[in-house]
């Protein structure tokens, strides 16, 4: 069988004597879109700060498309194909909304200034290409009309759009999504789900935190249940429901036991 | 006119240009990638006296003291200026830009000011300590043998010349996919990290070219006025640039140059032509400062993002996308 496209082995990460990440195992396979849910403090962020790089992984391994990428920098593994999304929006505020994805095509344009002095009329081309791609999925993503607007002014939900197709801009082999239904109505939930389910058809694997497990129980399989820092069980969601150690650990009975 | 107004005109002609340059640099390290270059008047200082000692000839008696002495002529020292405070940028962005980000950034580059004019002051075999290089030769002055009431008219094309260029680089920057990067740097160092952006290198050039701006103002400033000392690069001075981009408006380079205008000409100038009272001669000098600052804030009040904001840019309008693709995930959603 061939390798998973990320494998985590025995991660740990801690804050000063805080075990935030604990000895994490767990494999998400290509072409999967990855549940990973837990109680709060079960590590989530932290890991995939980890595996993205953000944070130092301090014991442990990960491996990425083949590669032993522990240690790699952040820019570095985007440029592997490794997109992450934050758990709170963050774009960038004081560019237009187009700008935000143009600005996400790392690599497929010059940005250097020696190109900015002298290679202009490559750039112009390369950019029309760019505008043309980036416009295309402003118009999936229902933000075409807004393309000239500062990212600042969008609303919260429009945000949250923004910045799935500010990642799927960066054509991403393997996207991790920090909580992407955090404090969305549930018209643009559906929404979502719809693009997040068009783009795994499309080949990009997801990775994503979530707590609304409606929506983990519609869109992801497998399912990794983080808590106290490891992975405590990975399966269907059915799978979970059925088991002792998982609903204790955080999908609760429904009643006092 | 009479001469004395054409020369007087002429003058603030080439103040004008020369902080034009200063305002175009910092808006490529502040304005676009948003780094609070608080030592930004040092680089300005350190392409003046280093295209000075570019220009003299070696110092050989106590009480004129200075380091080389090449006796070269413009533009070498020119060039020489703007290397060696480009070098001195980039070698201290190694140090502090690497590790350390905004607000602390801010002030280790404070600091790096008040090393750099502590040394220059004190240390008298550099530049000549706190009275400074003085009586540098002028480009073209034995030459053309000009009357040295008449070298401001020689000087206003060189001054306009080299704006013109650095211009033209600052204009390509802001338009160009390196500048939307660095914007992006501006905006949040993590995000642009995580999109694949090698944000550190992205901002150690900013600081570099900022700070090649900044010594090629500096050496048109020594070679202008033939001398350069402490005094003319205390750290307000830092403080008005600053003040004179954010008014011009940040990000874009029209507002650097209005910036310039408003603040180095309208303000400073406007107030030396204030009548002076005998018994408060520092007066001018103070008014002028709380003027600066009122129009700063009436700015940040009225205007944010300065009189001349960033430019949002459009990019190539013409096609529009098939509009289909809309309809079919409305459907899916």
């Amino acid at each position: 069988m061939a390798e998973p496209l990320l494998s985590v082995t025995e991660v740990v990460h801690a804050y000063g004597g805080v075990q935030a990440v604990n000895g994490c195992t767990f494999e998400v396979p290509e072409g999967v879109i990855c549940g990973l849910i837990g109680p709060n403090g079960a590590g989530k962020t932290t890991l995939v700060d980890v595996v993205a790089g953000a944070l130092h992984l301090q014991r442990g391994t990960v491996r990425y498309a083949g590669a032993d990428v522990g240690g790699w920098s952040p820019d570095r593994l985007a440029r592997a194909g490794l997109i992450r999304t934050f758990q709170l929006s963050r774009e960038f505020r004081q560019l237009t909304v187009l700008e935000n994805l143009l600005v996400a095509a790392t690599g497929r344009i010059d940005e250097s200034l020696a190109g900015a002095l002298f290679r202009r009329r490559q750039i112009a081309v390369a950019e029309r290409a760019l505008v043309k791609e980036a416009r295309g999925l402003l118009e999936i993503f229902g933000l075409d009309p807004l393309r000239n607007d500062l990212a600042v002014t969008l609303s919260g939900g429009q945000k949250r759009l923004l910045e799935l197709a500010r990642a799927v801009m960066a054509h991403p082999r393997l996207l991790l999504l920090d909580e992407p239904m955090a404090g969305i109505n549930p018209a643009l939930m559906g929404l979502l789900e719809a693009h997040i389910r068009r783009l795994n058809s499309q080949g990009i694997t997801f990775l994503m935190v979530e707590h609304n497990l409606g929506v983990v129980d519609r869109m992801c399989e497998p399912v990794v249940v983080m808590a106290e820092g490891k992975a405590l069980a990975v399966g269907s969601m059915a799978d979970h429901r059925a088991s002792d150690a998982v609903v204790t650990a955080y999908l609760g009975r429904g009643r006092p036991a | 006119m009479p001469h004395d107004l054409n020369y007087y005109l002429a003058t603030l002609a080439v103040y004008f240009l020369v902080y034009c340059v200063l305002t175009l640099g910092l808006n490529i390290t502040f304005g676009m990638a948003g780094i609070f270059d608080f030592s930004y008047i040092t680089f300005m200082a350190i392409g003046a006296y280093f295209a000075g000692v570019a220009v003299l000839p070696p110092s050989n008696q106590p009480g004129l003291q200075w380091i080389l002495g090449l006796n070269l002529g413009f533009p070498l020292d020119l060039l020489i200026g703007a290397a060696a405070a480009g070098v001195m940028g980039l070698l201290i962005g190694l140090l502090a830009i690497r590790r350390i980000r905004s607000d602390y950034l801010a002030m280790v580059l404070v600091a790096v000011w008040t090393i750099a004019w502590s040394v220059t002051s004190n240390m008298i075999g550099l530049f000549n300590g706190q009275q400074g290089l003085i009586g540098v030769p002028q480009p073209f002055e034995t030459q053309l043998g000009v009357n040295p009431n008449d070298y401001v008219f020689v000087f206003i094309p060189i001054a306009a010349v080299v704006l013109a260029i650095l211009f033209t680089v600052a204009y390509c920057i802001e338009r160009s996919p390196f500048g939307r990067a660095l914007r992006a740097t501006r905006e949040d160092q993590d995000v642009a990290a995580a999109f694949g952006k090698r944000t550190v290198r992205l901002r150690l050039t900013a600081m570099t070219i900022g700070c090649l701006y900044a010594g090629v103002a500096g050496a048109l400033t020594i070679e202008f006025l033939s001398a350069m000392s402490p005094n003319a690069w205390a750290i307000v001075e830092t403080v008005i640039i600053f003040s004179a981009l954010i008014v011009g408006g940040r990000g874009n380079v029209f507002g650097a140059v209005l910036g310039a205008l408003l603040v180095r000409i309208v303000i400073i100038e406007g107030t030396g032509l204030l009548p002076t009272l005998p018994d408060h001669p520092e007066l001018i000098g103070a008014t002028r400062n709380i003027l600066i600052g009122l129009l700063v804030i009436a700015v940040l009040y009225f205007r944010p993002q300065g009189v001349i904001p960033e430019r949002r840019r459009r990019y190539f309008e013409a096609r529009k996308p098939a509009a289909d693709t809309s309809q079919e995930v409305a459907k899916g959603g």
